[in-house]
C-alpha cells in the first residue's frame, strides 16, 4: 500500500546540504496542483534537486502566461510545468462535421497550447515541460468513438499527437495519455476528486505525473547514459557456452525461453541503433564466446554491433576500468546488466560509479528491467546518435590502421581529413545543447545551457559561437566540437570549449585554436582569455592552454585563467582541410 | 460498529500514516494536528478506505467537522 505522506518521510531521509543553486519551479494548469506540487517537491528532493516553487491559481495559466505582469514572471522560474486541461479540450461542433474540420480544430488546440509555451520562453527565458492531455474512460458512443475526431476521445488523441509532432526542440511534451493509459485510464481517473477539489486524476496518478516529471527535470542535468555493457551466459542466451557448447546454448524460436533471449537481443540492438554502446563484459573463454557471435544463426547482435568486447578470467571491475579506457567515456556512463547478483554486488563495491541492473532468472522479463531505471531515455534523438555505433567501429579501424603506420605525420595526412567550421546554425541546437549536456572530459568550462539559453546565445552581438564538424576516410565523425566566446571589450573569452573525445590526437584542436584566433581578430580584439574550471573529469584538457603558449594569470583551485595576445599566436599547419570557416557563408 | 471500535481502528491507520504520535478521539480535527494537511488528507482517506472497505460518496467527507462524525460517517458506510 502507497501513501503520499510515505514520500515525505523517503524525502526527509534524503535531504542533504546542497551547493546546488535551488530549481525555481513554477506548476500552472488548468486543475488544482495541490498537493502534486507537494509531491514533486519530495521526488526531486529525493533525486537530489532541490526546489522552490510557484503554484498557479486553479485553471489560470492562460492570463498568468498572457499577463506579463502577473506573479508568474515575478518569481522568475527557471522550469514552466504546464498542464492543462483535459476536460475543457473539446470539439465544439458536431460528431458528423467534416474529418478535416474536426482536425483542423484539433490542430488549433494543440497550436494554442504550443503559443502560450512560446510566449512564456520568450518572456521569462525558462524552459518549459508542457504536458499533453489523458484521455476519458466514458464507455459512451462506443464504437463509434474512433470513426470520428469529434468524440473527446478522439479528438483529445488527435491535439495530443498535433502537440508532439509540432512541438519545438525547446519545449519538452510530457506524455500525461501514455502515464494515464499505462496506470489504466479508469485508474488514473478519480470524478469524486475532480468534484471535491479539482485534482487532476485519482491519487496514484498524481504520484505517476509527479515521477515522470521529477525523471523529466532530473534528465535535463544529468543526460542519458551512454554505455551498456552486457554479461553473455544467461544473459544474452540460455545456458553456459564453455559447459553447453553453440549446439546446447537456448537461443533463438525453437524454445519460449530462446525466443525471449532473442527478444532481449533484438532490444539491445535497438538500443545501439540509437547511440547507446553496447559492450560485452564476461567471465568466459574468449574464443568460445568469440564464436556463437560468428556462427549462431539465431543470433541477433553481431561483433560489430559491440563498441567493446572484454571475455576473459580478469575480475568485471578491472574490465570495466579497460573499456572505459579504450572509449573514452567515464565509468559514471556505464550500465552494467548481469544475471547474477553477485556480479553486481562486486561492480557496486569496486567500481560504484557504474551503475548495476539485475536482469534476474527469467529473460521475458529483461527487457522491462532494464527500461525500469530509464537509463537511455534521450532527449532528443539527432543524427548523431543513430550514426555513433559505426562511428566506434570507423574509430577501431583507424585505430588498427594507425598500428601499421609508424609515422604520425603520414598517418594523419593519409586519412585525407576534411574539416567544417560553422557559426551555430538553429538546425544543429539540438546536437549542440547535447554535447553542452553530455561532454565530460574533453571540457573546458562544463557550462551547462540549455536549449533555449543557447538559442538566446544566437542574438546577442556580443557572442561569437561556432562549431567543427570533422570527416576522413573512414566516415564522419559529426559535429564533434563547441565553442562560445564573448568579446569582453578588447579581451576575446572563452565562455566554452568542449569536444568529443573520439576525435583526440587528430588535430582538431590545432584548428579550433587557428579559428579562436582568427576570429578574435577579424572581431578586433588584443587578447585571448581560456577559462579552465576543474572538475573530477576534465583532468586532460588541465594544460591546454599553456600548451598553446597561453600564460596563467588566475590560478585558485576552483577557477585558473591563461591569456594570450593575439599577435603572437603562432597559427598551427595541420593535416585538415578546412572547407568553411564561421561566420563565412559557403 | 460503535464509534469506540471504529476509533480503535482508525488509531491503527493514523500510527501508520502520521510521523507524530496522534490519539484518536472524538473531539480531533484537522486544525489540531500540524502534518494534517490537504495531502495528508487524500493520504488518510485512502487508508481509511481500504482499512474499513468502505467507499465515500462525494463531497461526504468534508461534512464531517471532527474525527467523531467522520467515525460515524465510517460506520453509515459499513452497514449496508
Amino acid at each position: 500500500m502507497f501513501f503520499l505522506s510515505t514520500l515525505r518521510k523517503k524525502a526527509k531521509l534524503h535531504t542533504t546540504e546542497s551547493v546546488q543553486p535551488r530549481l525555481r519551479l513554477a506548476l500552472i494548469g488548468g486543475y488544482n496542483l495541490y498537493p502534486l506540487h507537494e509531491l514533486v517537491e519530495h521526488l526531486l528532493a529525493i533525486r537530489g534537486i532541490e526546489s522552490e516553487r510557484f503554484l498557479g491559481e486553479y485553471d489560470n495559466f492562460v492570463s498568468e502566461i498572457l499577463d506579463g505582469s502577473s506573479p508568474l514572471y515575478a518569481f522568475k522560474p527557471d522550469l514552466a510545468f504546464i498542464l492543462p486541461n483535459a476536460r475543457h479540450c473539446r470539439f465544439s461542433g458536431s460528431l458528423l462535421d467534416a474529418v478535416e474540420r474536426q482536425r483542423e480544430a484539433a490542430v488549433g488546440a494543440a497550436e494554442h497550447l504550443l503559443n502560450l509555451a512560446q510566449t512564456f520562453i520568450e518572456r521569462s527565458g525558462a524552459a518549459v515541460i508542457l504536458a499533453n492531455l489523458a484521455l476519458p474512460d466514458d464507455l459512451d458512443l462506443g464504437s463509434f468513438r474512433s470513426r470520428t475526431l469529434g468524440a473527446d476521445w478522439s479528438f483529445r488523441k488527435a491535439i495530443n499527437l498535433e502537440l508532439g509532432l509540432r512541438a519545438p526542440a525547446e519545449v519538452q511534451i510530457c506524455d500525461v495519455e501514455f502515464l494515464s493509459a499505462r496506470r489504466g485510464i479508469a485508474a488514473a481517473e478519480d470524478a469524486r476528486s475532480w468534484y471535491e477539489s479539482k485534482q487532476p486524476g485519482s491519487p496514484d496518478f498524481l504520484v505517476d505525473v509527479a515521477q515522470e516529471l521529477s525523471h523529466l527535470v532530473a534528465s535535463r542535468k544529468q543526460g542519458p547514459k551512454k554505455v551498456l555493457v552486457l554479461d553473455l551466459d544467461h544473459t544474452l542466451w540460455g545456458g553456459v557456452i564453455a559447459e553447453d557448447g553453440i549446439e546446447g546454448i537456448e537461443l533463438g524460436d525453437s524454445s519460449p525461453r530462446g525466443e525471449a533471449f532473442k527478444a532481449f537481443q533484438k532490444y539491445l540492438l535497438a538500443l545501439s541503433e540509437r547511440g547507446v554502446l553496447l559492450a560485452v563484459c564476461s567471465k568466459n573463454d574468449h574464443a568460445r564466446a568469440i564464436e556463437v557471435f560468428e556462427k549462431h544463426p539465431e543470433m541477433v547482435l553481431r561483433l560489430e554491433h559491440f563498441a567493446a568486447f572484454k571475455a576473459n578470467w580478469d575480475p568485471k571491475s578491472d574490465n570495466l576500468q579497460r573499456i572505459a579506457d579504450e572509449l573514452r567515456v567515464g565509468v559514471d556512463s556505464f550500465i552494467f546488466a548481469d544475471d547474477n547478483p553477485a556480479e553486481i554486488e562486486i561492480v557496486r563495491q569496486f567500481q560504484p560509479q557504474v551503475e548495476g541492473v539485475l536482469l534476474g532468472p527469467d529473460p521475458a522479463e529483461f527487457i522491462d528491467r532494464l527500461q525500469a531505471g530509464r537509463y537511455f531515455e534521450p532527449r532528443n534523438v539527432t543524427e548523431e546518435d543513430l550514426e555513433r555505433t559505426a562511428q566506434y567501429r570507423q574509430e577501431r579501424r583507424r585505430t588498427e590502421f594507425a598500428a601499421s603506420v609508424t609515422d604520425m605525420p603520414a598517418y594523419l595526412a593519409s586519412l585525407e581529413m576534411r574539416g567544417t567550421i560553422k557559426e551555430f546554425d538553429p538546425l544543429d541546437l539540438p546536437r549542440i545543447a547535447q554535447l553542452i549536456a553530455r561532454s565530460n572530459q574533453f571540457n573546458l568550462t562544463t557550462v551547462r545551457r540549455s536549449e533555449t539559453e543557447i538559442r538566446g546565445l544566437l542574438k546577442r552581438p556580443d557572442y561569437l559561437c561556432f562549431t567543427m564538424r570533422i570527416e576522413d576516410r573512414f566516415g564522419d565523425s559529426g559535429l564533434i566540437s563547441v565553442v562560445i566566446a564573448k568579446i569582453e571589450g578588447s579581451v576575446f573569452v572563452l565562455d566554452t570549449w568542449l569536444m568529443s573525445c573520439r576525435v583526440l590526437k587528430r588535430q582538431v584542436e590545432d584548428e579550433i585554436m587557428n579559428e579562436i584566433f582568427r576570429l578574435a581578430e577579424v572581431a578586433g580584439c588584443a587578447k585571448v582569455r581560456g577559462i579552465y574550471l576543474p572538475t573530477a573529469k576534465n583532468g586532460i584538457v588541465a594544460g591546454i592552454y599553456e600548451e598553446f603558449g597561453f600564460v596563467r594569470t588566475e590560478d585558485s583551485a576552483a577557477r585558473k585563467e591563461f591569456e594570450l595576445e593575439v599577435g603572437k599566436y603562432q597559427m598551427r599547419s595541420t593535416k585538415i582541410r578546412v572547407t568553411r570557416r564561421a561566420y563565412e557563408a559557403g | 460498529m460503535k464509534q469506540a471500535e471504529v476509533l480503535a481502528k482508525l488509531q491503527e491507520v493514523f500510527d501508520g500514516i502520521f510521523l507524530e504520535k496522534v490519539v484518536a478521539k472524538p473531539d480531533l480535527s484537522a486544525a489540531d494536528v500540524e502534518e494534517w494537511d490537504s495531502l495528508m488528507q487524500i493520504s488518510l482517506v485512502i487508508a481509511v478506505e481500504q482499512k474499513f472497505r468502505v467507499r465515500f460518496r462525494v463531497g461526504e467527507v468534508e461534512t464531517a467537522r471532527n474525527l467523531g462524525e467522520f467515525a460515524d460517517l465510517i460506520a453509515k458506510r459499513i452497514e449496508p
